[in-house]
């Protein structure tokens, strides 16, 4: 026993597992202590988890909700801003026009002052691009072009469209077909046909020719627009297309800065008149073929009246109602009224839009009918003393010199 | 699609003048004055590919002789548009033209109004 006592290996034992007892016990503790605080942060870390997916899901209805209310800020603005524009636009397009219209008259008025006319036109000429500027804007935002009471012919329409690009004496037109277009339709295929005339004149070489053809094809007639640029690149063609579809929505402050109006002008009225544009071809110039295909329904074979020739039944009604103004001309020529500039109309008779008769004429015009019967003599003297009478009282020396 | 009626007609001329003309230098008013007679040459053949304007102006002059200022009233062009019209089918060969004649003599006013009384007299 007292070996054992006094061994000292048996005291350090003792002592070890005293000490080993200890530790486990305080690693017990411990272990206790950290399951309990991990039990704690399980049940935390849930907590928290159920937290953040509520806030997520917070975060994604908020967030849906606020692309939906800034798309609807956004179609707010922009049909304010659409609405907006469309009247300002709308008043420089009355103003335009009215200028255009100005223009006209003083062209005419100031005609025979070389100079003056040859100013004229230039200013006529920025004027129709200013008009085509607004009428195309005013077209995106919902607004109207303007309505012709008359038809034009095809050849008329791709002249005025020639006359509002900048540089229109580039273009060449070539007209196989003598068809109008209806009066409702001529400003928006001419304000079409004007954007993509802009657009191959300025993305071609600067004197590079760029033509219309005019072709009738069994559904209509097309309007072929051909440049000899670098054509387009595969996203402008697929912006142009999207542009043009019929389904497809313009949105104006979309287009960029500087704005490229041309295809969304383009897509917006053959959507609203009915004709298609389609610039996906390429021109046998190499560059972009444009093509306006104008249906049969918008189309008429009645041809326009041209400012020359008017039909000899208005002539007649002309006569009925200004009397007085039938004074009778010597010769072939009757002279049946005034034109609103002040010049006497006359009516032919076989070959005659004579101002100077020749004198076989002057005698040959009595003929053996007229002196029939002295009523009819009488009549005509009464007329001439009516048109000497009406000379005097006319303070317009010009006209009868003319006559 | 909305009416359209809500449409403001458009009535400035559709053809601009300067397309007319094709954006060339215009011919001074001396060639061609205001009074110049014009009619279209004997047995000649209207140029290929004419333009509606010279087509009306072939057709007005075709009648007989007219001066410069009325063919433009007659096409509404100003005269400037007509005169250059005129140049070319001149220069072409198309065209004659000759100058106004001189201004009628005039008979004293007592003779003219003397006719003129026994005119009135006839008629009543």
């Amino acid at each position: 026993m007292t070996s054992f006592i006094k061994d000292p290996l048996v005291w350090i034992l003792l002592i070890v597992i005293i000490a080993a007892a200890f530790a486990v016990m305080r690693a017990r503790r411990t272990n206790m202590a950290l399951r309990r605080n991990n039990d704690n942060l399980q049940s935390n870390l849930v907590a928290v988890q159920g937290q953040l997916r509520q806030t997520q899901s917070g975060y994604e209805s908020l967030t849906a909700r606020h692309v939906e209310d800034l798309a609807e800020v956004r179609a707010d603005a922009e049909s304010a801003t659409k609405s907006v524009l469309k009247s300002a636009m709308g008043t420089l397009q009355s103003l335009a026009e009215e200028q255009q219209v100005l223009l006209d008259n003083l062209q005419k008025g100031y005609g025979d002052n070389t100079g003056v006319l040859a100013d004229l036109m230039l200013i006529d000429h920025t004027s129709s691009q200013f008009s085509r500027r607004t009428k195309g804007i005013s077209v995106l935002c919902g607004g109207w072009l303007g309505r012709r009471e008359e038809s034009a012919s095809v050849y008329d329409v791709a002249r005025s469209a020639q006359g509002r690009i900048k540089d229109f004496n580039r273009v060449r037109v070539h007209a196989q077909v003598n068809i109008s277009i209806t009066g409702k339709a001529v400003e928006p295929v001419a304000v079409v046909l004007a954007e993509l005339l802009d657009n191959a004149t300025k993305y071609s070489a600067p004197q590079s020719p760029v033509e219309i053809n005019i072709q009738a094809v069994p559904t209509g007639v097309c309007l072929v627009v051909d440049d000899a640029g670098v054509g387009m690149s595969q996203e402008t063609k697929a912006r142009a297309a999207a542009l043009l579809s019929p389904e497809g929505v313009v949105d104006i402050t979309g287009l960029g800065d500087p704005p490229k109006f041309g295809f969304a002008v383009c897509g917006m009225l053959a959507a609203r008149y009915g004709f298609s544009v389609s610039v996906d071809s390429v021109s046998p110039y190499g560059g972009v073929r444009a093509v306006i295909r104008v249906p049969e329904g918008l189309l008429t074979t009645e041809a326009p009246q041209p400012a020359a020739s008017h039909d000899d039944h208005e002539y007649e009604e002309d006569v009925a109602a200004r009397p007085r103004a039938a004074v009778p001309a010597p010769g072939p020529t009757l002279v049946v009224g005034t034109t609103t500039g002040g010049l006497p109309r006359r009516r032919r008779r076989n070959r005659a839009v004579s101002v100077v008769p020749e004198p076989e004429q002057q005698t040959a015009a009595p003929s053996g009918a007229d002196a029939e019967n002295s009523e009819v003599t009488a009549s005509r003297i009464g007329a001439f003393a009516r048109g000497t009478h009406l000379g005097r009282v006319s303070n317009n020396t010009e006209g009868s010199q003319n006559q | 699609m909305t009416s359209h009626g809500e449409e403001a007609p458009v009535t400035s001329d559709f053809v601009r003048s300067y397309v007319i003309t094709g954006g060339r230098r215009l011919p001074s008013a001396d060639d061609l004055a205001l009074h110049t007679l014009v009619t279209l040459a004997p047995d000649r053949e209207m140029p290929l590919g004419a333009g509606p304007e010279v087509r009306a102006i072939w057709e007005l002059c075709a009648g007989g002789y007219l001066s410069v200022a009325e063919v433009a009233g007659h096409l509404s062009l100003p005269v400037g548009v007509a005169r250059l019209l005129l140049t070319d089918l001149f220069e072409q060969g198309h065209l004659l033209r000759r100058a106004a004649p001189p201004r009628a003599q005039l008979a004293d006013r007592a003779t003219l109004e003397k006719v003129l009384h026994g005119l009135e007299t006839l008629i009543v």
